[in-house]
């Protein structure tokens, strides 16, 4: 039974007011985190994590762990807090804090949400129950055990409910549940029948997405307030040559100029004479080499990193047969991607002063709040204490928003001013300092015996940094952190085989590209995913074996909810027939994400050549990450991630030119629209006894070589260049 | 939200000032704002931040309100071209304080928001479908809706709420002849 600590409150905020609260500790931090550098204290299974209180009124409320951007992570949470209390999902109030309210939290990022949050969240609410269960027993004079549940409270035979009103007084009481014996959850009991977990609960704030009442950072307008902008580079590695302001000072509305080195910042007075103040800006940027297209190419050649022997890292390597008799031998190439989220980054600044020590507050969408306050105080020389981030729902993240960028612009321009300023980045300067997925090149051999029995596989490939990326960690660390690592974990997503093979070498080679990168949705796991999948599909083929056949053959036992996955994707594209007409075909597909996601897909499409375009016509999923407790929401984000798996495989590319990243705005970077959208069959495999994975970048790994699988079943070309475009089927020779 | 009117009286610069209908209701515009897009002047100057910022360029449809009837893009629409016509943005759209317009419920019953940003665009988007044509086929839906941009890639759902949508606005036509 948890123990009840009386402590005196940090903070006389009304979060603990009153009432009954279960304590947050960082105590069991994975990592201690760096100024400048991601935030990593995590909860584990002791820490008690989710903050929950009830007040004196009865009623239950949360302060969100999570950031949301789309992913609705804290409905889900909301659901174990209402099944471990027994109320409604519609009973509790979320609250959003800032970084001075609650001790740091990890970043929201890599689809850890459900994974690492569920059960401490769970613990932390089941811990307020017996607790409470303790009070009702003492004012019913029975032993505890004796003490049932009820909707809000509990009930003994022939005595009236106490509600968990009755049971909290005005006191504050944090209830410390690190030291205590675990008490039973029930969203993770297998006999309980559950009310809330599982069901499909609506995403909280949804209305206010729907009238307009949302607020997003750019939303938020402060008295005084002027609009600012910095003037970004064409590519990450331009310095500037010349710059002629004149021009700016006399539009009507400019109110001042910004500058430190390379930072140039304009600040006026009203959005559109800030974008004409910029526009009137004559700058010239010189780099200290040459930076296209072809040099990037050059530089992740993976025909060129094999010519000297092995490459520096390896994923896996067992009996490896560099000369075995490879049965096929293809060389991919995936593109440059970015995350063009919808709401470009935007960021308020304001410094104010009180008490004679200035304090900044910053309202900014971000996916790690923390990272933003310790790299901000590095950066203008306050001390963690004064900086305040005011975390904002996301117009989408998708690993785009983990670094401290449009904030660094607000923050200066508000400092150098000493007025609130408002950054709304444009969406050409999204696509200029994106932090975009890197591009990557691949080759991939294998072997298998006459029944397609796999014997020798082999991948190797390069790719720039992905999660050790520049400004991810302090300069002087990154170098050393690249080195010591043991692999940029971003770049090996992924490339793991889920099959069985008796020989297999998996190797990969990280290059510091001149070009910004980072984290995209499922890292590297999207690219790796593609080519393993298409090398699967290929060898198939050319053994005359049915593609989903071989792989079933080759997985391992241990990969038995990857090979279900397969069998009921199968299933469900045999629902309808494909038509037997030519450029018809049909592609399967399959892949684990970080070890606990599994998923597959099948896509239906067909070329159609009077409109000169590779039209998807159906795709099926089935995808099993353990327990759903919302599977409305896991079927959400597998539709995103299908239509993700789309651009990917035939449209997104960003596309660099001389000394610029070109790719600028939704004219020449190209996304899905709603008529690329084919038929979806969504399987949500549900499986209630294993604790839940994430969901939000798993489809999309399978997604992409599906669709290239069903370009070959087409037309009998297997295309290895991402994106792949109705041109690339009319060239013979494609193979 | 804070009133910027303190802030624009402090930006008034000379010139005639000009009228916009804004969801049903006479609104004065002054100073240099006038120059500004149709947008800005929502979100900054009448703090209506319903209407989203996405591309810029007219590009992406975030942006989307209605001008007498039409749907536009407000980031290219500049305020001054539109002198004395009537917008109506995402925040008008309701007209009975009871009861959400019926796209705006449809939109929750099939729970299409991901991140949620594109949404204000999309709804008034699919009104300007909706408002003439009170049976779309999903063609037309296609058609229409095309130009406005979900990087979430709700576009399935979106479908599914504009073609219930249609049934809710049937059904109440009929209640009301």
């Amino acid at each position: 039974m948890s123990d009840i600590t009386r402590r005196s409150f940090l903070k006389a905020t009304a979060w603990i007011a009153g009432g009954i609260t279960i304590a947050f500790s960082a105590r069991y931090a994975m990592e201690k985190s760096v100024a400048v550098g991601p935030t990593l204290e995590f909860p584990n299974t002791e820490s008690g994590k989710g903050w929950l209180q009830i007040q004196s009124d009865g009623k239950v409320h949360m302060l969100c762990p999570r950031m949301e951007m789309g992913q609705n992570a804290n409905t889900g949470l909301a659901q174990i807090v209402a099944e471990e209390l027994n109320i409604r999902v519609e009973d509790i109030t979320l609250h959003y804090p800032t970084t001075s309210e609650t001790a740091p939290i990890g970043f929201t990022a890599g689809s850890l949400s459900m994974m690492l949050f569920s059960k401490p969240v769970a613990i932390a609410a089941a811990s307020m129950r017996e607790n409470l269960r303790c009070r009702a027993a003492k004012i019913y004079k029975i032993p505890v055990d004796e003490v049932l549940d009820t909707e809000g409270g509990f009930v003994i035979i022939g005595s009236p409910r106490l509600g968990y009103q009755d049971l909290v007084t005005d006191e504050s009481i944090e209830l410390d549940c690190e030291d205590s014996v675990i008490p039973n959850l029930y969203t993770f009991d297998p006999r309980r029948i559950k009310k809330q977990v599982g069901q499909e609960a609506e995403p909280r704030g949804i209305k206010d997405l729907v009238t307009g009442a949302a607020v997003f950072s750019g939303d938020i307008q402060l008295p005084g307030m002027l609009y600012g902008r910095v003037i970004k580079p064409p590519v990450r590695k331009a310095r500037l040559k010349n710059l002629n302001l004149l021009s700016a000072k006399n539009i009507i509305g400019f109110f001042d100029i910004v500058r430190d080195g390379d930072f140039v910042g304009v600040v006026c007075r009203t959005p559109g004479s800030l974008d004409k103040a910029v526009r009137s800006v004559i700058v010239e940027w010189e780099l200290p080499e040459p930076i296209n297209q072809e040099k990037i190419n050059q530089l992740i050649d993976i025909n060129v990193a094999l010519q000297d022997g092995d490459l520096p890292r390896t994923v896996q390597d067992e009996n490896h047969s560099p000369s075995a008799n490879w049965d096929v031998d293809l060389e991919f190439a995936v593109q440059l991607q970015t995350h063009a989220m919808q709401e470009p980054r935007a960021a308020v600044a304001h410094i104010e002063k009180i008490n004679d020590i200035e304090r900044i507050n910053i309202w900014t969408g971000t996916q790690d709040p923390w990272a933003v306050k310790r790299h901000c105080a590095s950066d203008i020389g306050f001390s963690e204490d004064q900086v305040e981030v005011h975390p904002m729902r996301m117009g989408g993240g998708f690993g785009g928003r983990e670094h401290y960028e449009v904030e660094q612009d607000a923050a200066r321009l508000a400092l150098a001013t000493g007025l609130p300023i408002k950054v709304q980045w444009t969406r050409e300067d999204e696509f200029r300092v994106g932090r975009n997925r890197s591009p990557s090149s691949h080759r991939m051999r294998l072997a298998s015996d006459h029944k397609g029995v796999l014997s020798n596989w082999w991948h190797a490939y390069a790719s720039g940094y992905v999660f050790y990326s520049r400004s991810r960690l302090p300069d002087w660390l990154l170098p050393i952190k690249r080195s010591t690592a043991g692999g940029d974990f971003g770049v090996s997503r992924g490339a793991h085989p889920a099959y069985k093979s008796s020989s297999i070498r998996v190797e990969y080679k990280e290059v510091d590209l001149p070009i910004d990168l980072g984290v995209w949705r499922s890292l590297n796991g999207a690219p790796n995913t593609f080519v393993i999948e298409s090398t699967m599909d290929e060898l198939a083929r050319q053994k005359s074996i049915d593609p989903v056949k071989f792989k079933l053959m080759n997985l391992p036992d241990s990969m038995a909810r990857l090979g279900n996955c397969l069998k009921r994707v199968e299933k469900m594209a045999s629902g309808k027939l494909l038509p037997t007409k030519s450029g018809y075909g049909r592609g399967f597909a399959c892949g684990v994400y970080e070890k606990n996601s599994f998923v597959a897909v099948s896509v239906d499409l067909h070329i159609d050549h009077e409109a000169r375009k590779i039209c998807i016509d159906r795709m099926c999923c089935a995808q099993d990450v353990g327990m759903a407790i919302n599977p409305d929401q896991l079927r959400a984000q597998i539709e995103s991630n299908l239509v993700w798996s789309i651009g990917m495989a035939l449209m997104e590319k960003v596309e660099i030119g001389d000394g610029q990243i070109a790719s600028n705005n939704f004219h020449n970077y190209i996304i899905p629209r709603m008529s690329d959208i084919p038929e979806l069959n969504i399987d949500v495999i549900d499986n209630p006894t294993i604790h839940p994975a994430g969901a939000g970048e798993v489809a999309l790994i399978a997604g992409s070589p599906a669709i290239a699988n069903a370009i070959r079943d087409a037309t009998g070309l297997r295309l290895t260049r991402l994106p792949i475009k109705y041109t690339d089927i009319t060239v013979p020779g494609a193979l | 939200m804070v009133s910027l009117f303190e802030r624009i009286t402090e930006l008034t610069f000379n010139g005639p000032d000009m009228n916009l209908f804004i969801n049903g209701t006479e609104r004065v515009i002054n100073g240099v704002w006038e120059e500004e897009t149709l947008l800005s002047v929502l979100r900054e100057y009448f703090g209506l931040i319903g209407t989203r910022f996405g591309c810029g360029k007219g590009l992406c449809g975030s942006c989307t309100v209605h001008v007498d009837g039409e749907p536009v893009r407000s980031c290219i629409t500049s305020v001054n071209n539109i002198a004395g016509t009537s917008v109506l943005t995402i925040e008008g759209l309701q007209q009975d304080s009871e009861k959400l317009h019926p796209l705006q419920q449809a939109w929750i019953d099939e729970r299409v928001p991901q991140c949620g940003y594109c949404h204000s665009g999309q709804i008034m988007q699919a009104w300007g479908l909706l408002s003439k044509t009170s049976n779309p086929t999903e063609e037309q839906i296609n058609a229409f809706m095309d130009s406005v941009l979900c990087r979430c890639g709700t576009y399935d759902r979106i479908k599914k709420a504009i073609l219930r949508a249609a049934v809710m606005l049937q059904q109440s036509s009929d209640t009301h002849v």
